[in-house]
């Protein structure tokens, strides 16, 4: 990911039971509060607005 | 909008995490709007290319929860 | 519950089947006075009917179930409480509403009082209206109450934060169900929950406030007074009149305690011939065991009906399936308000004006609730009318409502899977209730992403298969045998699989049930039935080799002395059963006399003379159970020692009968035994982990010496008997559990289905459990585990042929290249190679196997295995519409 310029940071991993609503909840919290650290994701756009 | 908001491809199992999230729902938990949420089978299902073709359609940011 | 005041017109609770509002014909105006009318004014659809009247129907059936339930006792009379004067002492179900999301604080924990501050510190008070005969006559375990009440303690805890104090005033904790020993240990430890070993004197307020005063004698006989917010009143179970007067009228045997008399070999049957019992009715009890009863009443209610199943059955008509091959799609968007669950976050109307302006799409409406009948009728009718061919349904989840609104589309004539679901309530309105904007918008999103998947969704078919009408059961003990001889009288073919050379299992050590009866007779009894009954086949001395196959057809080697047989079946249950712990502590094994409970039993069973010449006999409880390594309550033992302590005292009164214990669990009305073993002199003396008996021989002299609680002193008791209450160890079978793919949790035990919902099923489809492979557990539970265990069977037998999923991976033998992979990933053993023809040595997928997991499709390097529902393809759909712009 590095290698083609995306911030490791934007793919989360997480395992979450079924019953586990409050983890679930948190799990959110946590993974928008580091992906909105990131800043907007500007790879591969400019290449999809050639494209487009 | 003020202010930027990410947007996130959530790719959650729908026995696990897709459960917990209706769940959530249940229990009329808040939390952030940013998740979209897309169902599959299973966390086995899941492949980088998923994650690589998010990336590139404009989401900020991909959660992958079994 | 009167906790805050409800409308006339009221919803029963936000989960009701149906979901429909009704008339508190108590409270409405209109029926009390003739004026109002306003709910039929407004109502748009004409349902409210004022004229309505109760009628009498007359309905002819064969069998009945009596399932009315129990109410919660009622504290008001209990001055020392004071629950009717103080605002904060509130009962337990009342706590419940409390903690509820749907309640009346919205799951937010405040105080009852004026000033509705959040408490600080709240009591339990355990035993309210059980094990009491001053204050009230109910004198049984109420049996759930221990684990509500720590339950609770631990939710509030999540709610408030840890520095809630939560302290529980207790007798006994009997927490003897499955993985409540150690939800107890955490609370405990983990969750700082304290547990005060005492009955509470008395509550007073504190002077002008609404703060309360508790005032408890501690074990060691102190005079404690502590301070708390709020006091949460445990209360127990209790039939109430109008269902013990109607039991009455049935002419029904009841118990003491109002409860409905039934006989341990035949658990839910009532005196009365045809009429059966489960749950709080046949005595007071928890969730799990209410669902294993309700099902054991189900098959015993069906088994005298056996022989008239499927001839009233209504079958429904198949509606012919429109072809949709080179069709364009033409998608219909429904987008539900679920009453105000949507429509009060989210613009729905918005939503719904904006699908129709998405690709393909034909029609898009909104519907107040769509999951309706009348609603339901109106989709098909549209589906029909525009001759749509895709389905988008945005309301709340396909976990629950997909097969509702696959069966819409079934009934329009479209395939089920060209449906596609938008989760709009759950993940959407419910969760972001304050921020209706952006609701709007996410709900916008996931309809788009919905509309681009369906509109790539092609019709998939479902295999159809037969069942073999036999099922297998592993393991002849007595829930094994319930099981069999429910499914035999059923008509259905049954094998018994027995290690062992003889049937009866652990029922073959025991000299009488807590009731009284007599185990040998009633096994015996058992045994002869099943030896005889044409339809059971008994395979004695034979262990399972090997198991193929899947649910309706699972092929099980068996090997029997030597000789192989195949044995085809449709289901299988497990009944595997457990032996009791060999102690290794209290010197077992150097004296004889210091014995198992078990051995005790077959002292009894053949008439020791030797028992009625002891001067003392001491039972020590939870040999083995509650202990770290072991950390669950064996749930039998109490009862057995009790019993056995009373046994001795029959057979000699002067008898010193001493029984060491942690805390005594004769839950339900097993209480009443332990009640009489305190009346006729028994001794029970608490011991705890930490100081455990000691037991030494000296001389020939058996010694066992432990410290009083109460007294505070070391107790040395001189006996010739020393009776050990050894744990119940699950026959762990790990080569079992992976020929059925079915899981074992850390002690042993089997995992069901679901703790509560599904106790005698497995996830694994087709595979069932019964008896101590579960859980420890008494005859009278074996046995209506092993009848539930049956019922959950025939509902598969009775079906005669299943379908297999749609959404089922597929491989594509032109790409695949060999590599195996598919092979060793898939955990249902799935994919396999095409052993001859033009594609052999290519990879194919069983589609009964299959789960549609995925698992191959992402480990697969060729792309030749494609998921069905869930392909490349509709999954991009729904990235690439992830944002607007495409």
């Amino acid at each position: 990911m590095e290698h083609m310029g995306i911030e490791p940071g934007r793919l989360q991993f997480s395992w979450v039971s079924s019953a586990e609503s409050t983890k679930f909840v948190e799990v959110v919290k946590e993974v928008t509060e580091a992906i909105k650290a990131l800043g907007p994701n500007e790879h591969f756009l400019k290449t999809k607005a050639k494209v487009a | 909008m003020s202010e930027w908001e990410p947007k996130i491809a959530a790719f959650l199992c729908n026995w696990c995490s897709y459960g917990a999230a209706d769940l959530a729902g249940v229990g009329r938990m808040e939390y952030p709007p940013n998740i979209r949420v897309i169902r599959i089978p299973c966390t086995g299902r899941m492949s980088p290319k998923f994650f690589l073709s998010a990336i590139r359609e404009g989401a900020d940011g991909v959660w992958v929860s079994g | 519950m009167g906790i805050v005041k409800r409308k006339s017109a009221y919803v029963e609770y936000a989960q009701a089947v149906p979901l429909k509002y009704c008339i508190d014909g108590d409270s409405c105006i209109y029926i009390q006075k003739g004026k109002c009318g306003a709910c039929k004014k407004f109502c748009p659809t004409g349902a409210v009917d004022f004229d309505q009247k109760e009628v009498t129907e007359t309905l002819k059936v064969g069998s009945v179930v009596l399932a009315p339930g129990f109410r919660p006792f009622d504290p008001s009379k209990f001055d020392n409480y004071q629950y009717a004067k103080l605002p904060n002492v509130i009962t337990a179900m009342e706590f419940e509403r409390i903690l509820s999301a749907s309640g009346p604080t919205m799951g937010h924990v405040t105080c009852l009082s004026k000033d509705e501050k959040e408490p600080k510190k709240i009591a339990w008070f355990q035993c309210v209206g059980s094990r009491d005969m001053n204050k009230c006559d109910n004198s049984y375990c109420s049996g759930v109450c221990c684990m509500y009440a720590i339950k609770e303690a631990v939710i509030a805890k999540e709610h408030l934060g840890d520095a809630l104090d939560c302290a529980i005033f207790f007798m006994d904790m009997r927490t003897h169900g499955k993985e409540f020993e150690r939800f107890y240990e955490n609370a405990s430890e983990k969750h700082g929950v304290r547990f005060i070993r005492s009955k509470v004197h008395s509550v007073t307020p504190v002077t002008n406030t609404d703060d309360l005063e508790v005032r408890y004698v501690t074990e060691d006989g102190e005079l404690q007074t502590e301070i708390f917010d709020m006091i949460v009143l445990s209360v127990g179970l209790e039939i109430s009149p109008e269902v013990s007067d109607f039991a009455k009228q049935l002419k029904i045997d009841l118990t003491p305690g109002n409860f409905c008399q039934t006989a341990t070999f035949s658990p839910v049957q009532t005196s009365k011939e045809g009429i059966f019992v489960c749950g709080t009715l046949q005595g007071p009890k928890d969730i799990p065991q209410a669902i294993i009863d309700s099902s054991a009443a189900a098959t015993a209610a069906g088994e005298i009906l056996a022989e008239v199943r499927h001839t009233r059955t209504k079958t429904a008509e198949k509606v012919p399936e429109i072809s949709v091959t080179n069709e364009r799609p033409k998608i219909g968007v429904f987008v539900c308000r679920c009453g105000v669950n949507i429509a009060g976050v989210v613009d729905v109307p918005a939503v719904a004006e904006y699908a129709a302006s998405l690709p393909y799409v034909e029609y898009a409406t909104d519907n107040l609730y769509s999951c309706s009948q009348d609603t339901q009728e109106t989709m098909a009718q549209i589906i029909k009318d525009k001759n749509l061919n895709r389905v988008v349904v945005a309301a709340c989840t396909p976990k629950t409502h997909e097969p509702l609104f696959q069966e819409t589309l079934v009934n329009a004539g479209v395939n089920k899977y060209l449906f596609e679901m938008a989760n709009i309530r759950n993940q959407n309105s419910w969760v972001h209730k304050n921020n209706p904007e952006l609701a709007t918008k996410k709900a916008k999103d996931l309809v788009r992403m919905a509309v681009h998947k369906v509109a790539l969704m092609e019709p998939l078919e479902e295999a159809e298969l037969q069942i073999n009408p036999t099922a297998m059961v592993v393991g002849g003990g007595i829930s094994g045998m319930a099981a069999a001889r429910s499914l035999a009288r059923q008509g259905y073919e049954t094998h018994i699989i027995e290690k062992k050379s003889q049937l009866g299992g652990q029922a073959l050590n025991l000299y009488r049930t807590a009731k009284g009866e007599d185990v040998q007779e009633k096994l015996s009894d058992l045994i002869g039935e099943i030896e005889t009954h044409k339809k059971i086949h008994v395979h004695l001395d034979t262990e399972i080799t090997d198991v193929e196959g899947f649910v309706g057809n699972f092929e099980t080697g068996l090997s029997s002395n030597g000789t192989e047989e195949t044995l085809e079946h449709g289901i299988a249950i497990m009944a595997t059963g457990a032996t009791p712990l060999q102690p290794v502590e209290y010197s077992y094994g150097k004296d004889s006399r210091i014995v198992t409970a078990l051995e005790l039993d077959r002292k009894f069973i053949e008439n020791d003379s030797g028992l009625k010449d002891l001067n003392t006999a001491v039972f020590i409880q939870c040999v083995g159970s509650r202990e770290p390594e072991r950390m669950y309550c064996s749930r039998v033992c109490c009862t057995h020692s009790v019993d056995n302590a009373l046994q001795l005292k029959k057979l000699n009164p002067d008898m010193n009968v001493f029984v060491l214990y942690r805390d005594l669990r004769t839950y339900g009305e097993r209480e009443l035994l332990y009640k009489q073993a305190r009346e006729q002199g028994v001794i029970f003396i608490r011991y705890t982990l930490e100081n455990k008996p000691q037991v030494n021989i000296e001389n020939g002299k058996l010694l066992v010496k432990t410290v009083d609680h109460v007294i505070g002193r070391t107790l040395e008791i001189e006996t010739d008997l020393l009776a050990l209450a050894t744990a119940v160890i699950p026959n762990r079978d790990d080569k079992l559990a992976n020929f059925f793919k079915v899981p074992l949790n850390d002690d042993g035990f089997f995992v069901e289905r679901h703790a509560k919902l599904g106790p005698s099923e497995f996830a694994t489809d087709g595979v069932f459990l019964c008896g101590m492979a579960h859980y420890p557990k008494p005859i009278d539970e074996s046995i209506a585990q092993g009848q539930a265990a049956a019922s959950r069977g025939v509902t598969l037998l009775a079906r005669e042929t299943i379908f297999t999923s749609g959404t089922i991976a597929e491989t594509d033998p032109m790409l695949c290249s060999q590599c195996g992979v598919c092979v060793s990933v898939c955990p249902y053993s799935a994919p396999s190679f095409i052993e001859e023809g033009p594609f052999a040595e290519k990879a194919q997928i069983n589609p009964v196997l299959c789960k549609g997991c995925g698992l191959c499709v992402a480990s697969c390097r060729s792309g030749a295995i494609h998921l069905k529902g869930f392909d490349n393809d509709q999954i991009f759909a729904q990235i690439y519409a992830l944002n607007e712009a495409v």
